[in-house]
């Protein structure tokens, strides 16, 4: 799945020591599912531009940062970067290790502006700081909360209540840079509760005039602390919490979750099980665009394609709902495969759904696409460059529509996308209609795939016959005792995954998915990090929005697909 | 754990309802002009909900289907969504609300017009559903007064639309919270 | 990534006829105009379903409020082994077990006493049932609920157990699909059949 090798890794190894020698504080640790180094934090910041821009390493995507707390240890807590070359495709992960009384780490902001949001959140949740970080405060959680949520010792339940009035500004919303000559600046707060936000979050800005000259994205308004629950619950029990992630496309996330897991535990689910896995999840990337891209239209004013579009989704509820028996979060997943199999006429209506969607979807291009009045609002509107968007940590539809060619389900197949034949849509302005114009390509890519993957379904087992790992069939729970004592174990204590740590990564609706996954062994996870792709998107969104005007704000925002689920968790 | 100055802020729920009070006079005959103008009113507010999404979360893409062709609510009168509290009576609060969230919630609340009713949909809303967090609101009714809990995770269109409809027969019976109140000051001649 | 696997999608230049709004506009409006007159005349495109008076069919894994089944003599299956209780992520479930008098079998020498779900706490999905080593807890298609207060919401042994055959249930979640519904209906039904005649 990480699409590595021994050469790849030896390479790795050399290009590192010709500046770091054996010896020293960058130690190589054996084995893992990613290469692993453990670093002193005094060397970080050398280490991290090296690795940036030695062209034989090019690891130009930072995708994550984390902290992870260990009481027990003498350095308590540690930094854990996770780095990926686009150009050589090879993965990196870099273990900073601090103690608590001096949880200090230089920050990599200077390196990767993708450090920018992730570290803030391993401050939030941990306390770890980050020296030259250039606005680290507290992104999740409110500004009245004391402690840090995600170490050990802090009680899950201990809330903190914000008052009116509490909330933080930013600091410059308060300065008036207004002098004689010029008195036409403002500051203009969107959300968290507004009709374009889309979910919750906050923007502030200031206008001058009717141009956006400073920005700042305020999120956490719907951390859920799926972090810490999951830390609480048996590993199977963490998949409905995963669901509500990306509520758009809820099985992706399940399906992510359960192949990191399945990555630790050394299972592959079985044949037919990755297929319909495939097939739903590919479903569920056209209902999250069809939600993204309709949306982003409703905000420019333009319901009626939303409103079309919306039925294909609600047949397409129809389909899930006789799989799993839930509209929107499915919990079909588990770990080693289903919960059930896929009822008798799952075939026949998702051939209707081939037929059906490309109507309404055809329906909607008719409408936009060529709309003069669309494109003026959306080209040249929130455009990156590639290099920037790789820079900020992009991935996804936003990061192909920059022209930068990567996707994970063909850089590092998963679920036999390597045997599908289908193509990775990209586009070079980097713009909003850009976007737009990849996400519609996308999901006629994912109806050929589901297209093809409905002819190779073939009958057979759907959950892992493994008795450690899945719930043994109720008939046999009925009826012999061995099994019965099986249930009884997995349902108290969980299955065991044995310890270790794993970076599971797959291809969502937003872009790369990661789960950053530790276990000390137990029926529990140690630790789960998440790595929602918009997270990484939004934090560039401030950045983007200079220079545009305020009716500008809501067609970027919502051609980004931020889902709020996601970005807060 | 309430905020006992966002508590302080609300109206109390009265006990008793109008069909025990208002609609009578003071001798206990039947109060004929002012019973029927009150029922007049109430089945026109019934039919008109003019409906606030407070959505957040997963509930908010449910509360998308509720809103388009499929369900369509506008069959029960509560189609003209506004974005402005301002400007509607009915706060469907969909999602999960956050620690962070709820002073936006309770200002939200206060600003709507008279008489407004709340709708809480889905279970995280109703109670927290299932993350007993450190961030997330263990029921909105820890804020405001809520009328109607509709359980699911999220409900399906239809448990929402069930929702309305009970929100609309206790409309016109005068048993919402909002209402109840009212009542209760008016028997007490305050 | 070959160049094979790409598929670049820039935006198509404009025509000039394009360049006119009222071309398009055209177009679009005589999309808008075949949906309209559909649904006006023909009610060939209608997808409405009408809520309440049609019912818009779920399948039988409807994880929709709980069902305590019953055995034959109308005692509930439940021998209070509190599994449910743990797979619950949501800890809705709350069991109080006792001891049966007289026990007919050693299998089942308990059953609750106390058997209350949160339906405002439960997220239905559906870990109790897969928990379940006696097939006493079943989800229902009963998905329709709204409460007016946060304790009609607490239900306990009576409002759960269903009596009856198990056929006349309706059933949702459960491990066994005894008649599973075979057709995914598509497009989705929104009109009431036509009554049949009798006879």
């Amino acid at each position: 799945m990480n699409g590595e090798s021994m050469e790849n890794r030896k390479e790795t190894l050399a290009a590192i020591r010709t500046a770091f020698p054996e010896g020293g504080e960058v130690i190589e640790l054996p084995g893992g599912d990613i290469q692993s180094f453990r670093v002193d934090r005094a060397l970080l910041p050398e280490l991290a531009r090296h690795l940036k821009s030695d062209p034989k390493l090019g690891f130009n995507l930072l995708a994550d940062v984390c902290g992870v707390d260990y009481p027990g240890r003498e350095e308590r807590f540690e930094v854990v970067y996770h780095l990926a070359s686009l150009e050589n495709g090879h993965r990196l992960r870099l273990r900073v290790p601090v103690r608590e009384d001096d949880a200090v780490v230089p920050s990599v902001y200077g390196v990767w502006k993708a450090a920018d949001w992730f570290e803030r959140e391993a401050f939030d949740l941990f306390g770890i700081r980050f020296e030259g970080h250039p606005n680290l405060k507290r992104i999740l959680c409110h500004p009245a909360f004391r402690g840090h949520a995600l170490r050990k010792d802090y009680d899950a339940g201990q809330r903190w209540l914000l008052r009116e009035g509490e909330q933080d500004e930013p600091a410059w919303a308060h300065e008036n840079p207004e002098d004689e000559d010029h008195f036409e600046t403002q500051v203009l707060n969107f959300g968290p509760s507004h009709p374009a936000t889309h979910g919750t979050l906050r923007i502030v800005v200031r206008l001058d005039g009717e141009v956006i000259t400073r920005a700042e994205v305020e999120i956490g308004y719907l951390h859920r602390c799926f972090e810490k629950m999951a830390e609480s619950h048996t590993w199977n029990q963490v998949i409905p919490y995963t669901d509500r992630l990306n509520y758009c496309s809820a099985m992706m996330n399940g399906v992510g979750y359960a192949l990191a897991v399945e990555k630790m535990v050394g299972i592959e689910a079985p044949p037919r099980a990755q297929m319909i896995r495939l097939i739903l999840s590919e479903l569920s990337r056209i209902m999250d665009h069809i939600i993204d891209v309709g949306a982003n239209l409703n905000d420019l004013g333009a319901m009626t394609p939303f409103l079309y579009m919306y039925q294909a989704r609600e047949e397409m509820y129809s389909v899930l709902e006789a799989c799993c028996g839930s509209r929107l979060t499915m919990s079909y997943v588990r770990i080693g495969g289903l919960s059930h199999d896929v009822p008798d006429d799952f075939v026949e209506s998702v051939r209707y759904l081939l037929k059906r969607i490309p109507k309404l979807v055809g329906e909607m291009e008719t409408l936009i696409t060529q709309n003069r009045i669309f494109r003026d609002r959306t080209e040249g509107i929130g455009t990156i460059s590639a290099e920037d968007a790789v820079d900020w940590g992009w991935t996804g539809p936003c990061l192909r529509a920059a022209g930068v060619a990567y996707d994970v389900r063909k850089a590092y197949p998963y679920l036999g996308y390597e045997t599908f034949d289908f193509q990775v849509p990209i586009a070079h302005a980097g713009d909003t209609y850009a976007r737009y114009l990849v996400r519609v390509e996308e999901m006629k890519q994912s109806l050929s795939i589901v297209e093809q993957a409905l002819a190779r379904l073939e009958p057979g087992p759907v959950i892992i016959d493994d008795h450690r790992v899945a719930l043994p069939p109720k008939e046999m729970v009925y009826t012999e005792m061995e099994s019965l004592i099986w249930h009884f174990k997995l349902v108290m204590e969980g299955m065991k995954v044995p310890a270790g740590e794993a970076y599971g990564f797959t291809e969502a609706a937003n872009g790369e998915l990661g789960y950053y996954i530790v276990s000390d062994g137990g029926g529990k996870p140690y630790r789960i990090k998440v790595r929602p792709p918009c997270f990484a998107i939004f934090q560039a969104f401030p950045h983007i929005l200079k220079g545009h005007m305020v009716s500008d704000t809501v067609a970027i925002m919502s051609s980004l697909n931020v889902i709020a689920g996601e970005l807060d968790r | 754990m309430g905020n006992p100055d966002v508590k302080a802020t609300l109206p109390s729920f009265g006990e008793t309802g109008r069909s025990a009070s208002a609609s009578r006079q003071l001798d206990g005959s039947p109060a004929m002009l002012t019973t029927r103008l009150e029922a007049m009113i109430d089945a026109a507010r019934k039919n008109s909900l003019w409906p606030f999404p407070f959505g957040t979360a997963c509930c908010a893409i449910e509360f998308m289907s509720f809103m388009m062709a499929h369900y369509d609510v506008s069959r029960f009168g509560a189609e003209v969504v506004r974005f402005s509290p301002r400007q509607s009576d009915l706060l469907i609060v969909a999602g999960t609300v956050t620690d962070k969230m709820a002073p936006v919630m309770v200002r939200i609340y206060e600003q709507m017009a008279e008489p407004k009713y709340v709708i809480s949909m889905g279970v995280c809303a109703c109670t927290g559903g299932f993350y007993r967090a450190y961030h997330v609101v263990q029921g909105i009714d820890e804020f405001i007064p809520v009328d109607v809990y509709v359980p699911g995770c999220p409900p399906t269109p239809e448990a929402l639309l069930q929702g309305v409809m009970k929100l609309q027969e206790m409309i016109a019976n005068g048993e919402t919270k909002y209402q109840r109140t009212v009542a209760a000051k008016k028997a007490s001649g305050a | 990534m070959n160049a094979r696997d790409v598929i670049v999608c820039d935006p198509k230049p404009m025509r000039f006829w394009q360049r006119f709004y009222l071309i398009e506009v055209g177009k679009g409006l005589a999309v808008t105009l075949r949906h309209f007159l559909g649904n006006l005349f023909a009610r060939k495109y209608t997808v409405t379903v009408e809520w309440p008076e049609v019912k818009r069919e779920y399948s039988e894994r409807l994880r929709g409020r709980h069902i305590l089944l019953a055995r034959p003599d109308g005692s509930p299956r439940c021998v209070a082994c509190y599994m449910c209780e743990e797979a619950c992520p949501a800890e809705c479930i709350h069991i109080e077990a006792e001891d049966v008098a007289e026990s007919p079998t050693v299998e089942y020498e308990k059953r609750p006493k106390v058997f209350t779900i949160d339906l405002l706490r439960c997220v239905y999905c559906g870990f109790c049932v897969d928990a379940c080593p006696k097939e006493a807890i079943v989800m229902s298609r009963t998905h329709e609920m709204a409460f007016a207060s946060r304790g009609e919401a607490i239900v306990g042994l009576e409002e759960l157990m269903q009596k009856g055959p198990y056929e006349k249930l309706d059933l949702g979640y459960r491990p066994y699909y005894g008649a599973p519904r075979t057709r995914i209906e598509l497009p989705i039904p929104v009109k009431a059949p036509e009554p049949t005649a009798v006879g």
